[in-house]
């Protein structure tokens, strides 16, 4: 089974996230800040991080960077999400995989991950 | 304290403007720095646009704000809607308005979790302004009353240390007393009245503590550019102060100016009564007529498009086109529809002051009735609107439709009008030889001095005339006039020598 950290610190979008990708078989593990996302990683490796641009105490950009320094971290695919539209987020934080803007629809979560596993797997 | 007292400001604290277009003049200057305040309202009344829109003006300044929400509109759904105001900029984001949810950490670690993250965040972004969206969260997630106002005290203590300017944003839930409401440094309520069938947004400062603010409920709208507050003309405009001119201006029909003296006085106030088309708005336009560089002209009406008014005074050789066109008239039309009458008369008097207005005509009254929410609320209206106009030495006519078409009584649709006003003239229909008469009467001029004829009051193609019509007639003012007896007057008038003869000889 394949693993999907989601570190979000609004309520409501990692719990619905959650249920899409258990829906799908995927394992789901939630953090609310980067900070703890960098704690759930000292535990486990994920298959694919999705990742909020604004949080409190450690936010989207600060912890992007954390991962991509950490070698053993550093081909996870991350899928950035925000209210914001890419152009802003990408003037202050770029090393993610691809980008998904909120408010989202179920179907394009499981397209973009589907994807970005597939081909982080080489298929 | 009453806010109204004059309060002197607590030196060395800035104000932060809130760009919201008439708050900062309610707040006579805008919120403190490093200073909380509860914005309360029911849902839908405006908090969160509100808040965004002074996030939004403190970041083009150059300054850094903190939106955090608690259980309230997801921010993906928040931002959408904003997307539609203009005050709303996604380059401001994040750099300098920065949205944070906070509520996952109010469940797991509490009102100190909370305010660990609020005091973090706070100095990690570098806001001088803080929303909180959503306390009623905090309110719930608190074990006691004690708890909720001691994090309430610790949040004032650490925005003050970090000269933080916080909003938190609630709902009106409970009742009208709520104990954290003596703790903050001032309370402002956003709540949406039904008056009839309409509802009007209001919105009332009920505590500001270190400055004096506009008391009372004051109308705002929630446009496409976010919130417009009106502030009430009756808390706005409290002075009174008399010009002292005596110089007298022309009222553009010169056998008038021979019957109130010489014309009217500069910075007096008008009021032209009678019924419809007895001839109001053609005095008005005859008045508006001599506008110039000298005296700037602004015809206020509600009924008329500018190209009709302008129109129809041509036909009676009124030229108004080329006033206008001179840049010495304006003419501004507000059609009487669903119309805030806080705004109306802010517009009136921004435009007087724009152009420096000395000659206004207003047509006509009915229109600020028709858009006030009770009648109680003219009177004051028309007073603060007149002292206003007065103080800025604006001379103003203006049209009052009275409500009976013929006959002797006059009733006026707004009590204690005429004594604001300076000049009366009234006009009346009356019947006399089976022909519909214009009269024209002078009931009241300041300085005393007027002509107090009865005059017929003529529109043709030669324009205006007054003329003396009635001079053998007698019960006009019924409204049906008719021949003077000659031969019974001059009996009596015998009858009278007679009489006093008799009484000498006894």
């Amino acid at each position: 089974m394949q693993t999907v950290l989601v570190v979000d610190d609004e309520f409501g979008v990692a719990e619905v996230l959650q249920s899409i990708l258990e829906d799908e078989g995927y394992r789901v593990v939630t953090a609310i800040n980067g900070k703890q996302a960098l704690a759930r990683l000292s535990e486990f490796t994920p298959d694919l991080i999705m990742l909020d641009y604004m949080m409190p105490i450690m936010d989207g950009t600060q912890t992007l960077t954390a991962i991509r320094n950490e070698p053993a971290f550093a081909r996870i695919p991350i899928i950035m999400m925000s209210s914001l539209e890419e152009v802003s987020v990408r003037e202050t934080c770029t090393g993610y995989n691809t980008f998904l803007r909120k408010p989202f629809r179920a179907m394009a979560v499981v397209k973009l991950v589907e994807q970005l596993l597939a081909q982080a797997s080489g298929k | 304290m009453d806010k109204q007292d004059e309060v002197s400001q607590p030196t060395g604290l800035e104000r932060i403007a809130t760009g919201v277009p008439g708050l900062d003049e309610v707040l006579k200057g805008g919120f403190y720095e490093g200073a909380v305040y509860i914005v309360r309202g029911t849902p839908g009344a405006g908090k969160t646009i509100l808040a965004n829109q002074i996030c939004f003006h403190h970041a083009r300044q150059g300054k850094r704000a903190l939106f955090v929400t608690l259980l309230a509109e997801s921010h993906a759904r928040m931002l959408q809607h904003l997307e539609q105001m203009s005050f709303y900029d996604a380059q401001m984001i994040p750099k300098f308005v920065y949205y944070i949810s906070a509520f996952r950490v109010l469940e797991e670690n509490g009102l100190k979790g909370m305010m660990d993250l609020l005091r973090r965040e706070m100095r990690a972004h570098d806001a001088t302004i803080l929303i909180l969206d959503g306390l009623i969260a905090v309110e719930e997630t608190s074990t006691s009353d004690r708890e909720f106002r001691k994090f309430i005290h610790e949040l004032q203590a650490h925005a003050a240390a970090a000269g933080c300017c916080t909003l938190l944003l609630t709902n009106g839930r409970r009742g009208e007393y709520h104990p954290e409401h003596t703790m903050v440094d001032g309370l402002i309520t956003l709540e949406d009245m039904p008056y009839g069938k309409r509802r009007i947004r209001e919105l009332e400062v009920r505590k500001f503590r270190g400055s004096a603010s506009l008391r009372g409920r004051h109308p705002f709208q929630i446009t496409d550019g976010g919130l417009v507050v009106h502030p009430r003309p009756e808390s706005r405009f409290q002075r009174n102060t008399d010009n002292g001119r005596t110089d007298r201006l022309s009222t553009g029909v010169e056998p008038l100016d021979k019957m109130t003296g010489g014309g009217l006085m500069a910075g007096s106030s008008t009021l032209l009564l009678g019924p419809s088309g007895s001839g109001k708005t053609t005095l008005g336009t005859a008045f508006l007529q001599r506008s110039s560089k000298a005296e700037p002209g602004l015809h206020f009406g509600f009924y008329e498009s500018p190209e009709r008014l302008i129109a129809n005074a041509s036909l009676l050789g009124i030229d108004l086109q080329s006033r206008v066109a001179a840049g010495h008239l304006e003419v501004l039309w507000r059609p009487t529809v669903e119309r805030i009458l806080d705004s109306l008369g802010n517009e009136l008097i921004e435009a007087v002051r724009r152009r420096k207005v000395r000659r206004l005509f207003i047509d006509g009254w009915g229109g600020f009735a028709a858009a006030a929410e009770s009648h109680e609320r003219l009177s004051p209206f028309f007073a603060a609107l007149a002292n206003e106009l007065r103080s800025l030495g604006v001379n103003t006519v203006c049209a009052i439709e009275t409500e009976n078409l013929i006959g002797p009584e006059l009733h006026l649709p707004i009590d204690g009008v005429s004594a604001m006003s300076e000049n009366m003239i009234v006009l009346r229909y009356a019947e006399y030889h089976t022909r519909l008469y214009r009269l024209l009467s002078i009931m009241k001029v300041r300085g005393g001095g007027f002509d107090s004829t009865l005059r017929e009051f003529r529109i043709d193609s030669d324009g205006l005339q007054l003329a003396d019509s009635f001079q053998g007639a007698e019960s006009m003012l019924s409204g049906f006039g008719k021949e003077r007896p000659r031969k019974r007057a001059a009996k009596t008038k015998q009858g009278r020598r007679a009489g006093a003869g008799r009484r000498s000889r006894t």
